[in-house]
């Protein structure tokens, strides 16, 4: 009796030990199906696997430890200023580049304190907001004013020429490339003052060769007369591009102030550039199609806006086919902006050239931009005045080709009111 | 690594949150309002007429962020009915952004200033008035760092570093209105009175910004 209340006890406990067993083992199982890293081997115990698994993980674990410092470390000694706000905007990180750079010297690593106490710039939190909303890298050059509490000392400091790149990260947060301008504003400011000086000096003695060279060109014996004649063209040549720098210079460091605006209408103003071309419309048989709502009054520089049609209507017509037609068209969208279109039948921009169009002195591809009989312009000037007045009348101006013609389509955005008051 | 840092506490209070933000725009609009000074000195010291024209636009922003962080704290005053330090806060904030608002009307007036005085040649004492300029805009840096930092002692040492602007007020009032012989139109002297003023009231509002940030600290009227 007693034995078999013995076996009967033993196959209790020993279906209770395998019950045991069982979910232990399960639990196992389930614990090495979640270590992703542990490669199951049915030669080794469940035991030494997971074993196995665990310093596998661990190891792993090291090894992206080690990454992510070896990254920290790259982007510490980095060139350029990097920092990485969260979603509330405060400073979470960011390195020594970018401490010298925005002059953050209150804030110890690992604090988060809001950027704009650090670093009071508008457009700084703007560009990081606009990215965040809008989820989309963003590029920006704006220049950073340190701040000087001392009311003894006023002094400004001196400003900072920057540029960010702000990208959208996980959860809200942004972080900024700032790249240091300043050397590269400094060095452009110079050249072109270098430059201006130049042109400056070079006029009156480009004038007085003229002077010279035409005085010559009666006396000269018929032999040599084309070779003055060629003299004469070439230094015409060069002092309309002296005139053309100086215009673009003066343009340039007072866009505003140079502008005498009044009120005028816009159809008479091309018609009359028109007719200064027409010389060299004529013989291509070129026509002008103006479609412009009258009377469409503008209130412009007239001999600025007059300079514009010209240089515009000028390119056209030597990139377009012989009996095509130019079209200027002008809209009047709701709103106080006015929307000219000028379209031509020509070969077009090449993409290539597309970004660098307004830039003083590109010439893209040479068939396009300078032929050989051309005497007028081709200074490599005459886009970037067009730019420089448009902005300075507070517009704005495009150039693509047009997907009908093929050609050149410049669509410049004007004020109706000019903006000089 | 970096990135995502964890020192923040995992659920913070709604209206601390809600506080934080409102401190944040009025830091924005404290920005700003430092831009336009800062333009509003070009214009006038300098002759930058573009600089006098891109305020208007700046003022009417901050017109926007004065309206919302009003609006803002009257709703946090009476959604969250704030005890102690925090009602305090709220209450100087209204205020605070009010005399920041006002700084931004000054400037703005400077910069009409300036295209007046643009046609007039350049008054000898314009090397003065810049330095007034100046010391008007680092009282207003001072007051947003007292601000920042809500450091009340910087708060308390603005009314003794306005007298800097007060005394130079003074004098270049003394040298302007004292002139004698002088000769052709009136208007550029008047106007030069006109932006000391300003400059003088931009310096009051500023002082006005260190004493409420005093008084949020300390909860005493100074």
């Amino acid at each position: 009796m007693s034995f078999v209340t013995f076996i009967l006890g033993l196959a209790v406990g020993m279906s209770f030990f395998l019950w045991l067993r069982f979910t232990v083992e399960r639990q196992l199982r389930q614990l090495l199906a979640s270590l992703d890293s542990s490669i199951p081997d049915d030669s080794m115990s469940l035991w030494s696997q997971l074993r196995r698994g665990i310093a596998v993980d661990r190891y792993e674990r090291e090894d992206l430890e080690r990454s992510v410092e070896y990254w920290q470390q790259i982007l510490l000694d980095a060139p350029f200023g990097y920092l990485q706000v969260d979603e509330d905007n405060q400073l979470c990180w960011c390195n020594d580049k970018a401490r010298s750079l925005l002059k953050i010297d209150r804030w110890n690593s690992g604090d988060s304190c809001l950027l704009l106490k650090l670093v009071r710039s508008y457009e700084l939190d703007r560009a990081i907001e606009l990215t965040r909303e809008r989820q989309q890298p963003k590029q920006r050059d704006w220049t950073f004013h340190p701040v000087n509490a001392n009311v003894e000392k006023p002094k400004l400091q001196d400003s900072l020429a920057l540029r960010s790149h702000t990208f959208p990260l996980a959860d809200g947060y942004v972080g900024v490339f700032l790249e240091n301008r300043q050397p590269i504003t400094d060095l452009a400011r110079s050249r072109d003052r270098w430059l201006s000086d130049l042109t400056h000096e070079l006029r009156t003695p480009l004038t007085s060769v003229r002077l010279v060279v035409e005085a010559l060109q009666s006396r000269v014996e018929p032999s040599v007369k084309k070779w003055v004649d060629r003299l004469l063209e070439e230094n015409d040549r060069l002092i309309k591009l002296v005139g053309d720098w100086l215009e673009l210079s003066q343009l340039e460091t007072n866009p505003s102030d140079r502008l005498n605006c009044k009120d005028l209408e816009l159809e008479s103003l091309v018609r009359s550039v028109w007719q200064t071309l027409e010389p060299l419309a004529q013989p291509q048989q070129i026509n002008l199609i103006c479609s412009i709502p009258t009377p469409c009054r503008i209130e412009a520089d007239k001999s600025k806006l007059y300079r514009v049609f010209l240089n515009l209507l000028d390119n056209s017509l030597r990139h377009s086919p012989p009996k095509a037609a130019i079209e200027v068209e002008v809209l009047v969208p709701e709103g106080n902006r006015l929307e000219i279109n000028i379209i031509d039948a020509g070969s077009g921009f090449s993409e290539l050239d597309l970004p660098h169009l307004f830039e003083r002195f590109y010439r893209g591809d040479p068939s396009r931009t300078r032929e050989a009989n051309s005497t007028v312009n081709g200074s490599g000037l005459g886009l970037a005045i067009v730019q420089q007045i448009v902005t300075a009348h507070g517009g704005s101006v495009v150039a693509r080709n047009h997907p009908e013609t093929g050609g050149a389509w410049v669509q410049i955005k004007l004020p109706i009111k000019c903006i000089h008051s | 690594m970096i990135v995502y840092s964890d020192t923040q506490t995992p659920a913070r209070r709604p209206f601390q949150r809600e506080l934080n933000r409102v401190e944040r725009d009025i830091l924005r609009m404290g920005a700003l309002v430092e831009t336009s000074c800062r333009l509003s000195h070009q214009a006038l010291c300098d002759r930058n007429l573009s600089a006098a024209k891109a305020i208007p636009s700046l003022d009417k922003k901050i017109d926007r962020y004065y309206r919302q962080i009003e609006a803002d704290c009257v709703l946090l005053m009476t959604l969250q009915a704030p005890v102690a330090r925090d009602s305090r806060q709220l209450g100087a904030f209204m205020q605070l952004v009010r005399d920041l608002e006002r700084i931004g009307d000054y400037a703005k007036d400077l910069a009409e200033i300036s295209i007046k005085l643009f046609p007039y040649p350049e008054h000898n004492c314009m090397s003065r008035i810049a330095m007034m300029s100046q010391q008007a805009q680092a009282m207003l840096a001072m007051s947003l760092e007292a601000l920042i930092n809500l450091d009340a002692e910087v708060g308390l040492q603005m009314k003794e570093k306005d007298t800097a602007v007060d005394t130079a007020y003074d004098t270049l009032y003394q040298t302007l209105a004292r002139q004698r012989d002088y000769q052709g139109v009136l208007e550029p002297i008047l106007l030069l009175v006109l932006a000391i003023r300003h400059l003088e009231r931009m310096a009051d509002h500023a002082t006005n910004i260190g004493r409420r940030v005093a008084y949020i600290v300390t909860g005493h009227r100074h």
